[in-house]
């Protein structure tokens, strides 16, 4: 297996080793089978690898997981662990969409009980839960309020009314990054943060209703609250205008780092600055800010969904058990303590469309699943399937504890709408049993099936490597897209 | 108004353009132009009010993505929506008026977000008929 003068190296079944080139510090490892490695090969996602592998600090290798595409700087699907001391944060090896995730409500309903009901429950949650490109939040922010959402993330949205403890206590991370300050945010991302939050977004941001269809890992399943035949929540969205604001004000700021320290990178995208620098140590506190913004966001539109399933099903909470099983981001930098060279130590691990992935006995999880394993979600796409995965021991000692987090993209936008002209999208959903919402048509035509790899495929890489391993499948009944 | 002189280039996640000029400043101007097209149907926006950007930095690629940032935050700060665009050669750098309006729900249709202009694989080249840039949006 070649992309253009480099030869790969086989290490296992799904795992290929790009050879250390000319200004990598490490070697590059990209999981996938040889089928999507052919596939992998044609765009650019490889030569981003090797750019990621030039950051100073970077440890044992620059990863790639097996929905990786070509994205800007870093690709999406890209992992990179640096040293403390000597290693750089990368605002490019986090994206602009800083913390944007995905969480799943579980509930007690069968997807049978709700099929009749879910064109008047849909069409509900599209009214009720903002979305679409220029929309605004059910909640007025003052900027007080606003400074608390930056530095207690889910925890604001508990004292504000619309979490429970148990919200909270199920989100990564406890739904607060540390070291948040609101300081390091600046005057224009605040702006753009204070009237979106509890906004959807558009693009591939989404909330679906969800049938469990498979289950693969019983105790798993049943730790999570999952069973066979349930109706599920989920729900994809980040820090809307907010981080995007922080992520672009970084660039200049380390561009002009690098500028100072003679710092050179094969592409601008990955400007950086190390991360005991003050411009380090102000990106990370902006990033925590943004990061909690993305928690409360997410928070703010389960709690729209929930109120939204007791309006249209004259239900109590007690009857529709719609508890929050995880919410996990994936495009972030966070500290962790991770092996490195037969020693534990104290990593910044970059993941730009990369998902923790931590294993049975993690204290890092909460209790109840610390059995079982961190749950994954792994969206695929709005026609055909997604999946519940749950952390590998594997995942720590080849991936610093990390997985995919989608199936990728395989069509461009454009690619995407050409397919489908002529053809009516929401009516192709239909025929295979999705119902559709969404604010723009643009959207849902650049959103087809078709353009993304097959989620399975994905999916049974990961599994097959040790890194995550199958809990569920998951088929989308009705969807909001922004 | 003029006809369109950017084209999309093929990119999986994101929207890759490419511009052409005459001369930087046209080259400048026909990039700002673009960003709008991506955003709205421009021949629906009116020339009510004007702008000005300025593209700070060393070199013309460094000039023109803070040209754009500036571009982009107009619109997703003050909902500024540009039909025309007009750029001037300065000591400093590429000076760019933009022509335009603030969104109005009920007269423009939004194609879509733009997270942001990003710095990677950026570029421009002098041709024989003048320059080219190429540039990645995040959307």
């Amino acid at each position: 297996m070649r992309f253009q003068e480099v030869s790969f190296r086989k290490l296992s079944e799904n795992v290929w080793e790009i050879p250390r080139g000319k200004g990598m510090l490490v070697p590059g490892v990209i999981f996938a089978s040889e089928a999507m490695m052919a596939d992998i090969v044609k765009d650019e996602s490889v030569r981003q690898v090797m750019n990621v592998a030039h950051l100073p600090g970077i440890l044992r290798y620059s990863i790639g997981m097996p929905d990786i595409h070509w994205g800007y700087g870093f690709p999406i699907g890209g992992v990179a662990a640096m040293d403390v001391d000597e290693g750089v944060v990368s605002p490019g090896g986090v994206g602009y969409d800083i913390n944007c995730g995905v969480r799943l409500l579980r509930s007690d309903l069968t997807a049978e009980s709700l099929r009749p009901r879910l064109p008047e429950l849909l069409a509900a949650l599209h009214h009720e839960v903002p979305s679409g490109v220029g929309s605004t939040g059910f909640v007025r922010l003052s900027g007080q309020d606003e400074e608390k959402v930056l530095c207690e993330g889910s925890r604001w949205t508990a004292a504000a009314g619309f979490a429970t403890e148990e919200d909270v206590a199920f989100t990564e991370n406890g739904g607060k990054y540390p070291g948040a300050d609101p300081d390091a945010v600046s005057a224009v991302a605040k702006k753009r943060g204070r009237n979106q939050l509890g906004t959807l977004g558009s693009g591939n941001h989404f909330l679906e209703i969800d049938e469990v269809t498979d289950v693969f890992d019983d105790e798993a399943a049943a730790a999570f609250g999952l069973f066979r035949g349930q109706a599920v929540v989920f729900i994809h969205s980040g820090s809307r205008g907010l981080g995007y604001q922080v992520c672009d004000d970084s660039l200049v700021i380390m561009a002009e780092y690098m500028r100072r320290n003679r710092i050179e990178l094969p592409d601008r995208q990955l400007a950086c600055a190390h991360i005991r620098s003050p411009e380090g140590e102000r990106y990370l506190a902006a990033l925590a800010a943004a990061a909690n913004y993305a928690f409360a966001n997410r928070q703010l539109l389960a709690h729209q969904a929930r109120e939204t399933f007791l309006k249209v099903l004259k239900a109590g909470p007690r009857d529709l058990g719609m508890r929050l099983v995880y919410d996990c981001g994936h495009n972030n930098a966070k500290f962790e303590e991770h092996e490195v060279d037969g020693r534990k130590r104290r990593v910044l691990v970059h993941r730009k469309g990369a998902t923790r992935a931590y294993p049975a006995g993690s204290p890092d999880i909460p209790a109840a699943y610390r059995n079982v394993g961190q749950p994954v979600f792994i969206p695929g796409n709005m026609g055909t399937a997604s999946y519940v995965l749950a952390g590998e021991p594997g995942a720590m000692r080849l991936s610093f504890g990390s997985t995919c987090h989608g199936a990728g993209r395989r069509m461009s936008r454009t690619q995407a709408k050409a397919s489908v002209r002529g053809r009516s999208v929401a009516q192709d959903m239909e025929k295979r049993g999705v119902l559709v919402a969404c604010a723009s048509w643009k959207t849902l035509a650049e959103e087809i099936p078709e353009a993304y790899k097959d989620v399975t495929a994905v999916v049974d890489v990961v599994h097959g490597a040790g890194i995550a391993r199958k809990v569920a499948k998951l088929k989308p009944m009705a969807v909001v897209k922004g | 108004m003029k006809r369109r002189r950017f084209r999309l280039l093929p990119h999986t996640a994101d929207i890759r353009l490419e511009v052409r000029g005459r001369d930087l400043p046209e080259l400048f101007a026909e990039s700002v132009t673009a960003l709008f097209s991506l955003l709205t149907d421009r021949r629906k926006v009116r020339a009510r009010e004007s702008r000005i950007l300025r593209g700070a930095g060393g070199d013309p690629v460094d000039q023109l993505f803070h040209l754009l940032r500036e571009a982009l935050l107009l619109h997703s700060v003050d909902r500024f929506l540009a039909r025309d665009a007009r750029g001037t050669m300065e000591s400093s750098g590429v000076t760019v008026e933009v022509a335009g309006e603030t969104y109005d729900a009920s007269r423009h249709a939004l194609h879509r977000e733009i997270k942001a202009v990003t710095a990677h694989a950026m570029a421009i080249e002098k041709g024989p008929g003048g320059y080219i840039a190429r540039f990645v949006v995040d959307v």
